[in-house]
């Protein structure tokens, strides 16, 4: 193990050294944060803003953290929380973010953060099984018309853009966007399963997903939600098929609230000569993202738009209202389990009672002080990590520990402490660059 | 024909000396960051791809390669020796792999281990190589209905993990499946007990239940027997590796992982539980000493392992021929991909051949370098046993908290997980199994959330698990591990108790 990390630790130093062998970048370290799990839209295009930004020598180095759930508004309340008045870090957000706080009524709003550039934007497709019977949009709505049920849309979480979507369709054509039969899947890949396999009626994703199916003919797309016809892709768009919606899912990146205006100016400075550096518009191209680079007042005014706009679709959607739904609710499965639960609880209860005096060994209290020191070490390392840092916290939780089992060596079990936690502190915050808070001594190691 | 040109030729490109060394280096990094507990494949993979963007294509592919096998082997070392499996695809090992650990026999665990890995990652990676794209098709055919059905069979396997008593394996399943309640409902977005707190709404992370049970768990247990009974003094068995007998008894449960854990993987069920706990029930089921299992049987160690890694395999098949990503991993690797201008999808074969079929050469190199790495480790990874224990817990528990931290930067997960800790000692001392928690953790979304989409792209036919002939014979299969003719046990087994 030792030497994995090792080896692990000069592999990276060597790439890190690499790319900073140019000129004075503007910033030493700017974070990247991610409100997302690795893999999806946010995590990507925070790993080439990382890569774009290393290698242009626009910035040092550019970790980037990931801090996923709830369509990004956990990751919105932490950066709110925690990066107050940092102009060292940016985090992505998006159209998906505004959709999230709507849903999850959450108490932080995307007006609590200062919005720096809107980047990009990636249009939606509405596309079938090559084999459907649904030749084009207009099948597909008046089949929608004739029975909206009928109808499955796989795509992917609730309240997110391929929802909002499918909603907006409805809304165009008359029918009532909560009778959409919208089946949610979690990730691209599942969703996109679902369709090929013909789980579903119709698919509704980015275009970037659904691309390589269109070109190899597994899918037919039946709709783009573009305004016009992108080149070099033989799809109409909703709009030219008289159904009158135009939308797209954008990606911005917003800067903590209380930045200096110095801090904002360099901000986006750096993120302007990124937009336009080649390795950003490879990118681009690579990810067939649209470049929708936007900023200052036109920003703010789009940020309004779309705000409004999603509060709409989303209460139009809005399923908590909707007459009871049976077995597809939220409510019978929980039911079910805390029932069973109870049940169980019982059962081990009356068992445990049942076989007290020979199976379970009366536990009489002898030893309390291992206990009481491994209680004092938890409660000890919970109450630090934050304030102190990780290195002191968790040095406490070892020796703690070490003293719970064996309380002989106190000054050896002490200084074997401190050298695992800073070593597990570097390996996990420098060599795989996962951010732990640092302390006190942060400015030490 | 061309299948073995193109494969020649990946394989002409793939070995080199240099390459050979990035694959070792890829191995020994996937391998040294899966280890850490919290960190699992998917973060493993991102942390270190970075890496390999300084490299040509070809390197690249030889290091994720390594990395990708690497990450996906880690997390069983730890399981075996220390009992503390750092993510789920390591569970169903420790269950088996530590008790050998404690008769001394780890290393011939950390053996049967890597060399079922191997085994099991060779032949999944032919089955890749050759049918790749008629199982992506087929893998197709499965829709929610068949995924619950799936699940329902994986929640079968708690029947062969109960102890002592039934009721406190069902109990333990059930609060696994009330902790599966918490977060965000997927199908309609509403909260579900997350009261009010918003670190809640994405639910409770399972690696959170997997360490704070299993690492911190024992580590109290530990601390509350000290000094109340004897301790046990470990003695490593002079020949480290594997007995001829256990030879004979692991290469079936290596074939029969594979079996199990390749088709698995080539369906998107949500990771490695699925694969490595069906594998383990199958070789109990099979084994005809099944009152071994839970007190070391090879076979517990070798068939999972296998599995997980087969698994590891079948993933790929849907990500190279559709451009389907079925795992957290597997988005990663997709963006990994598309760095070098490779895009999975249906025409990627067609397109760019060549990188195509480095990659599945690749994926032969990374699966051998393990054996490589991993085979001469086991005897000293088993060393790693004689630690003394104040030094080890403390380790350990240290390694817990900055895993559980970094997992989403959140204090309520570090609180959570030694509450969690708490509860796993107190099962430990009322004898109520601790892995059925973990199932319940892990399938209870699933199956609710597939039950619920079949039945609402059925509009609300509950028969639709019937009339699908897959789904009704997954059921059927359900049903039959249930009440089969060989079943050993029958309801709690007081026999076995007593033995």
């Amino acid at each position: 193990m030792i030497n994995g990390h090792r080896i692990c630790g000069y592999v990276a130093i060597a790439a890190a050294l690499g790319a900073t062998l140019m000129a004075a970048p503007a910033f030493d370290q700017l974070r990247l944060i991610a409100p997302a799990a690795p893999g999806g839209g946010w995590d990507q295009t925070a790993r080439v803003m990382q890569q774009t930004l290393q290698r242009a020598g626009l910035v040092r180095i550019a970790p980037v953290e990931n801090i996923p759930g709830a369509a990004g508004t956990i990751g919105l309340a932490r950066f709110l929380g925690a990066e107050r008045g940092n102009g060292g870090v940016l985090m992505v957000s998006g159209l998906i973010m505004l959709g999230g706080i709507v849903m999850h009524r959450s108490p932080v709003t995307l007006r609590d953060v200062v919005p720096i550039a809107r980047l990009t934007g990636e249009y939606e497709v509405i596309a079938v099984p090559a084999v459907s019977p649904l030749r084009t949009l207009a099948d597909l709505v008046s089949a929608l018309k004739q029975r909206p049920e009928a109808i499955s849309w796989g795509g992917g979480s609730a309240g997110g853009s391929d929802q909002m979507l499918a909603g907006l369709i409805a809304d165009a054509t008359g029918v009532d966007p909560r009778r959409v039969n919208y089946i949610a899947f979690s990730g691209g890949g599942e969703s996109l399963s679902a369709v090929l396999g013909g789980q579903v009626s119709v698919g509704i994703n980015g275009l970037a997903e659904l691309e390589p199916q269109i070109e190899a003919g597994t899918l037919r797309a039946l709709a783009i939600s573009s305004g016009a016809r992108l080149s070099g892709l033989d799809v109409p768009t909703l709009r030219e098929q008289g159904v009158d919606v135009e939308f797209e899912n954008w990606r911005s990146l917003v800067a903590p609230p209380g930045v200096s205006a110095d801090d904002r100016r360099r901000l986006e400075a750096t993120v302007d000569t990124m937009v336009r550096s080649r390795e950003w518009r490879e990118a681009l191209q690579r990810y067939r993202w649209i470049d929708r680079y936007l900023t200052g007042p036109e920003l703010a005014r789009f940020l309004d738009r779309e705000e409004q706009r999603t509060r709409d679709i989303l209460r139009k959607l809005d399923a908590t209202d909707r007459e009871s739904t049976g077995l597809t609710g939220a409510e019978p499965y929980p039911l079910f389990v805390l029932i069973g639960l109870f049940v169980c609880a019982g059962a081990v209860v009356f068992e445990a009672r049942r076989q007290r005096s020979s199976a379970r060994p009366q536990s009489a209290l002898r030893a309390r002080g291992p206990i009481a020191l491994l209680i004092a070490g938890v409660v000890l390392h919970l109450l630090l990590a934050e304030r102190a840092g990780f290195v002191i916290a968790t040095a406490v939780l070892f020796w703690f520990t070490a003293r719970a089992f064996d309380d002989r060596h106190p000054w050896r079990d002490a200084l074997i402490a401190l050298a695992v936690s800073t070593s597990a502190y570097l390996l996990f915050a420098r060599v795989l660059q996962l951010t732990l808070p640092g302390g006190v001594l942060a400015r030490l190691l | 024909m061309t299948t073995f040109h193109a494969l020649r030729d990946g394989f002409a490109s793939a070995v080199t000396v240099v390459h050979l060394a990035w694959a070792l280096v890829g191995v020994t990094l996937g391998t040294a960051v899966g280890v850490l507990p919290g960190i699992g494949p998917a973060m493993t993979v991102a942390v270190l791809l970075p890496i390999t963007f300084s490299l040509d294509p070809t390197s690249a592919f030889i290091m994720f390669g390594g990395i990708y096998y690497g990450a996906m082997y880690g997390g069983s070392t730890t399981s075996i020796l220390l009992n503390t499996p750092g993510e789920t695809a390591s569970i169903a090992t420790a269950i088996d792999g530590y008790e050998m650990a404690r008769q001394g026999r780890g290393a011939a665990a950390l053996t049967t281990a890597a060399i079922g890995s191997f085994v099991a990652g060779t032949l999944a990676t032919i089955a890749l190589t050759f049918f790749a794209p008629p199982l992506a098709t087929a893998a197709l055919r499965f829709g929610p209905a068949e995924y619950f059905a799936l699940t329902v069979v994986a929640f079968t396997t708690v029947s062969v993990l109960l102890g002592a008593s039934l009721v406190r394996g069902l109990f333990s399943l059930f609060v696994g499946l009330a902790l599966g309640l918490v977060g965000i409902d997927q199908l309609t977005g509403e909260a579900r007990f997350s009261f009010g707190i918003p670190q809640l709404l994405d639910g409770i992370d399972v690696l959170i239940l997997v360490i704070g049970l299993f690492a911190v768990g024992e580590a109290m247990y530990q601390v509350w027997q000290f000094g109340r009974e004897e301790i046990h003094v470990l003695r490593l068995k002079k020949f480290t590796g594997m007995t001829r007998e256990e030879w004979r008894r692991s290469w079936k449960p290596w074939l029969r992982g594979t079996a199990i854990g390749f088709p698995l993987g080539v369906l998107p069920c949500g990771g490695p539980v699925i694969p490595t706990f069906l594998s383990y029930l199958a070789e109990k089921r099979f084994s005809r000493e099944p009152h071994r299992f839970g007190r070391g049987a090879i076979e517990g160690v070798a068939g999972p392992e296998a599995a997980n890694n087969a698994a590891a395999a079948g993933v790929l098949v849907p990500l190279l021929t559709l451009g389907l990503p079925s795992s957290a991993t597997a988005a990663v690797l997709l963006a990994a991909f598309e760095q070098y201008g490779l895009q999975p999808g249906p025409l990627l074969f067609a397109s760019r051949p060549d990188l195509v079929w480095t990659l599945i050469a690749s994926l032969y190199i990374g699966n051998a370098m393990l054996l490589v790495l991993n085979l001469p480790l086991a005897p000293v990874w088993a060393r790693l046993m004689l630690i003394p224990r104040p030094l080890l817990f403390g380790g350990i528990l240290v390694l817990s908290s900055i895993g559980a931290y970094s997992l989403n930067r959140s204090m309520l997960d570090l609180v959570l997980l030694y509450v969690v800790g708490v509860v796993g000692c107190a099962m430990r001392l009322w004898d109520v199994p601790l892995v059925p928690a973990v199932l319940g953790l892990v399938l209870g979304p699933m199956a609710e959330q597939q039950f619920r989409r079949a039945i609402a792209i059925s509009e609300g036919q509950l028969s639709v698990f019937l009339t699908r002939p897959l789904s009704a014979a997954l059921l059927l299969i359900a049903v039959a591990v249930l009440v089969g003719p060989r079943l050993p046990w029958r309801w709690p087994s007081r026999a076995d108790a007593d033995i």
